[in-house]
C-alpha cells in the first residue's frame, strides 16, 4: 500500500463511504423518515392543541433527533467489521482514530445533516415561532455531530457483539443526555424569544470535546473488537 | 519508598498473592467499618442536635451524603482500575473494576432513594428534574450500561478491555455531576462540607457525617475485597494454586 | 508524511480541540443559565407571557394568608427589591415558612398574581441546632431575613 498523507487518506475513505451509501439510498434515508415519523406521533398521542404543541416542540425535535441518530449508528461500523474492511483500516499506516473520524463525519453528513435541514418543517408543524427556527437549526447542527461522535464510541464497543442493538442504545443514550438537554434548552429559550447563547456555547464546547476525544476511544474500542 | 511501592504493587498484581492478602484484610476492613458506622450512627442519630429548620428530618444526611459521595468515588475507582488494566495489562485490575460496578450501582441507588425520602417532606416533592438529581440518575444508567456490556461479551479478556474503555469514557460525566450544583442554580443545596471558609454546619453534626464517610469507605473496602476474591476464583478456576487454596 | 509526524499532527489537533472546548465552556458560564426568575425579573416582564415558568424568592414575613377550611394560600415572594404575590392551592412543604427561600412553578394571571401549581422549598446548606440559629439571628439583628 502506498503511504499517502492523512488528508488524502481521509478524502479517499470519505469518497468510498459515500459511494457505498449511495448504492443504497433508501437505507440511508431511513433515519430521516424515522425522525419525521416519531415527531408525528406526538400530536397524535397527546392532542393537536397548538399551545401544548408549541411547549413540547423543542423536546420533541431533540428526542426524535436523539432516537434517529441512535438508530443510524447500527450501520456505522457493522458492514466494515463483517467484510474485513475495518481490519484493513486498522493495519493502514494512518492513525485509526483519524480514519474513523472521517467515517463518522461521512455518516453525519448522510444521517445527521438531513435532520438539521428537515427540522424547520417539523418545528413549524409544532407551531414553533419563526424566530426560533434558526437557533434551533444551529443547535441541531452543533448537537447532532456530537451525538454521532458519542454514538460511534458505543458502536465501536458493540461492534463485536451479536445483536448489540439494545445494548448500543443503553450505552449511548445516557452519555448523550447532556447534549440533548442543552440542545432542547437552546431551542426552548429561542422559542420564548430569549437569548439562547448560553446553551449554544455549551453545545459547541461538547462538540469540540467529543471531536477531539471520541475518535480515540472509538479506535481503542475497534482494536479490542477486532482481536 | 517509590521503589518499595512499585514492588508491592507488582506483587499484589499476582492473583495468588492478592487472594491470600485479601483474605487476611477483609475481616479488618469489615469490623472496623461496623464499629465506625455504629459510633457515627449513635453520634448522628442521638448526640447531634436537631436542625433549626428541618428538625430531626435532616438526620437522613448521615446515610444520603456518604452514599452520594461513594457513588462518585466508586466510579472514579472503577475507571482508574480499568485504566490501569488497559494500559499495563494487569488482569487483577480488570477484576477490581468489574467488582466495583455492582457496589457503585448500589450506592447510587441508595443515594437516590434516601434523597427522595428526604425530598418529599423538605422540598415537597419526591423527585425534581434538576441537574444534580438527573446526573445521579445518569450515573446509575452508566453503571447499568457498564454491567450490561460486560455480560454481553463472552470472552472475559475482551469484556475487560471493552468495558474499561466505556468506564474511562463515562468518567467525563463525573465532574459534570460534581460541578452541576455550582453551574446551575438548582433546588439542591450547595455543598456543605467542601465550602471554603467557615463550615456551615456545627461540629456536633459534622463529625458523625465525616465519620460515616470513613465508615462507608471501609465498608466498600470490605465488600470490594470479597467480590474481587470471588472474581479471582472464577477467573483462575483452572490454575493450580486454586486447588491448594480450596483444599486447605 | 511519516507516521510519527502524522501522530504529532493528530496530538496537536486534539490539544487544540480540547482547548477550543474549554474556551466555549468558559464563555457559556458567563451566560445566564438560571433555573428560576427573581421577582424583580418578573416585575420587569422578563418571563415569557402566558407560559409557565419558575419564580424564586424569600417569603415575606406576615404576608401568608390562609383561607379558613380550605387549602388555598397566598403569600408574597421577595428578593429584597420587588415582591410578587403567589396564590397556591395545595399542601405546602414542611420547610415552607416566612423568610424561607421558595420556588413556585406556574403562570401569571391577568391581575399580576402568580398562580402556582407547585411550591418547592429551597433549603440552604446550613445545618445547625435551633439555639445556634437564634444566637446568629441576635448577632445579625433581625435583618438577616428579608
Amino acid at each position: 500500500m502506498e503511504n499517502v498523507g492523512i488528508f488524502t487518506a481521509a478524502a479517499r475513505l470519505v469518497e468510498r463511504d459515500l459511494k457505498v451509501i449511495f448504492r443504497h439510498v433508501s437505507e440511508a434515508l431511513n433515519p430521516l423518515v424515522f425522525f419525521v415519523v416519531v415527531a408525528t406521533l406526538f400530536p397524535l398521542a397527546t392532542s393537536p392543541d397548538a399551545a401544548l404543541l408549541r411547549d413540547m416542540a423543542p423536546g420533541v425535535v431533540w428526542v426524535a433527533a436523539l432516537l434517529s441518530s441512535t438508530l443510524a449508528l447500527d450501520s456505522l461500523f457493522k458492514a466494515d467489521m463483517d467484510d474485513g474492511t475495518m481490519e484493513q483500516l486498522a493495519l493502514s499506516p494512518q492513525p485509526l482514530a483519524w480514519l474513523l473520524l472521517a467515517k463518522i463525519v461521512t455518516h453525519w453528513v448522510v444521517s445527521g445533516l438531513p435532520l438539521v435541514l428537515i427540522a424547520p418543517l417539523v418545528a413549524r408543524g409544532f407551531f414553533l415561532p419563526t424566530e426560533a427556527i434558526l437557533p434551533m437549526m444551529l443547535a441541531l447542527a452543533l448537537g447532532t455531530p456530537t451525538l454521532s461522535l458519542i454514538g460511534a464510541v458505543g458502536a465501536a464497543l458493540t461492534a463485536g457483539v451479536r445483536r448489540g442493538g439494545a445494548l448500543l442504545s443503553l450505552l449511548v443514550l445516557p452519555l448523550s443526555l447532556p447534549t440533548m438537554i442543552f440542545g432542547a434548552r437552546a431551542t426552548d429559550l429561542a422559542g420564548l424569544g430569549e437569548d439562547p447563547s448560553g446553551p449554544l456555547y455549551l453545545l459547541a464546547a461538547l462538540l469540540f470535546l467529543t471531536l477531539s476525544l471520541a475518535p480515540l476511544a472509538a479506535a481503542a474500542a475497534i482494536r479490542i473488537s477486532l482481536d | 519508598m517509590w521503589k518499595a511501592f512499585v514492588r508491592w504493587f507488582h506483587r499484589m498484581a499476582s492473583p495468588p498473592h492478592f487472594y491470600a492478602a485479601a483474605s487476611r484484610w477483609t475481616p479488618w476492613f469489615f469490623w472496623s467499618a461496623i464499629i465506625v458506622i455504629a459510633i457515627c450512627a449513635y453520634g448522628g442519630l442521638v448526640l447531634a442536635p436537631a436542625d433549626y429548620q428541618q428538625g430531626d428530618g435532616f438526620r437522613i444526611i448521615y446515610a444520603h451524603v456518604p452514599s452520594a459521595w461513594m457513588s462518585l468515588f466508586v466510579y472514579v475507582n472503577m475507571a482508574i482500575a480499568a485504566a490501569i488494566g488497559l494500559i499495563w495489562r494487569i488482569k487483577l485490575a480488570h477484576a477490581v473494576a468489574a467488582s466495583c460496578a455492582p457496589i457503585g450501582a448500589s450506592f447510587t441507588f441508595l443515594a437516590l432513594a434516601t434523597g427522595s425520602i428526604w425530598g418529599k417532606p423538605m422540598w415537597g416533592t419526591w423527585w425534581v428534574w434538576d441537574a444534580r438529581l438527573t446526573s445521579e440518575l445518569i450515573l446509575l444508567f452508566l453503571y447499568i450500561g457498564y454491567m450490561a456490556l460486560r455480560s454481553a461479551m463472552e470472552e472475559p479478556s475482551r469484556a475487560d478491555r471493552a468495558s474499561a474503555v466505556l468506564a474511562i469514557v463515562g468518567v467525563v460525566n463525573v465532574p459534570i455531576i460534581h460541578y452541576s450544583v455550582v453551574w446551575w442554580n438548582t433546588l439542591h443545596q450547595g455543598p456543605t462540607v467542601s465550602k471554603i471558609g467557615e463550615p456551615s454546619i456545627t461540629w456536633a453534626m459534622l463529625w458523625p457525617m465525616l465519620g460515616m464517610m470513613v465508615g462507608f469507605m471501609l465498608f466498600f473496602g470490605a465488600i470490594l475485597l470479597t467480590r474481587v476474591r470471588g472474581e479471582v476464583l472464577a477467573r483462575e478456576r483452572n490454575s493450580k494454586w486454586i486447588k491448594e487454596v480450596a483444599v486447605s | 508524511m511519516k507516521p510519527r509526524r502524522q501522530r504529532l499532527v493528530l496530538v496537536v489537533m486534539i490539544v487544540v480541540g480540547v482547548g477550543i472546548a474549554t474556551g466555549f465552556a468558559l464563555r457559556a458560564l458567563q451566560e445566564n443559565l438560571l433555573y428560576f426568575y427573581s421577582p424583580t425579573q418578573v416585575a420587569e416582564g422578563e418571563p415569557p407571557e402566558g407560559r409557565k415558568f419558575r419564580v424564586g424568592g424569600l417569603v415575606t414575613p406576615g404576608s401568608v394568608n390562609r383561607t379558613e377550611g380550605a387549602l388555598d394560600v397566598s403569600f408574597d415572594l421577595t428578593d429584597n427589591n420587588t415582591t410578587v404575590t403567589v396564590a397556591y392551592a395545595g399542601i405546602l412543604p414542611d420547610l415552607f415558612r416566612e423568610g424561607q427561600g421558595i420556588i413556585a412553578h406556574g403562570r401569571m394571571n391577568g391581575d399580576g398574581v402568580f398562580v402556582a401549581e407547585e411550591v418547592l422549598a429551597k433549603h440552604d446548606e446550613n445545618y445547625m441546632p435551633p439555639e445556634v440559629a437564634e444566637a446568629l439571628d441576635q448577632v445579625h439583628g433581625k435583618d438577616s431575613g428579608p
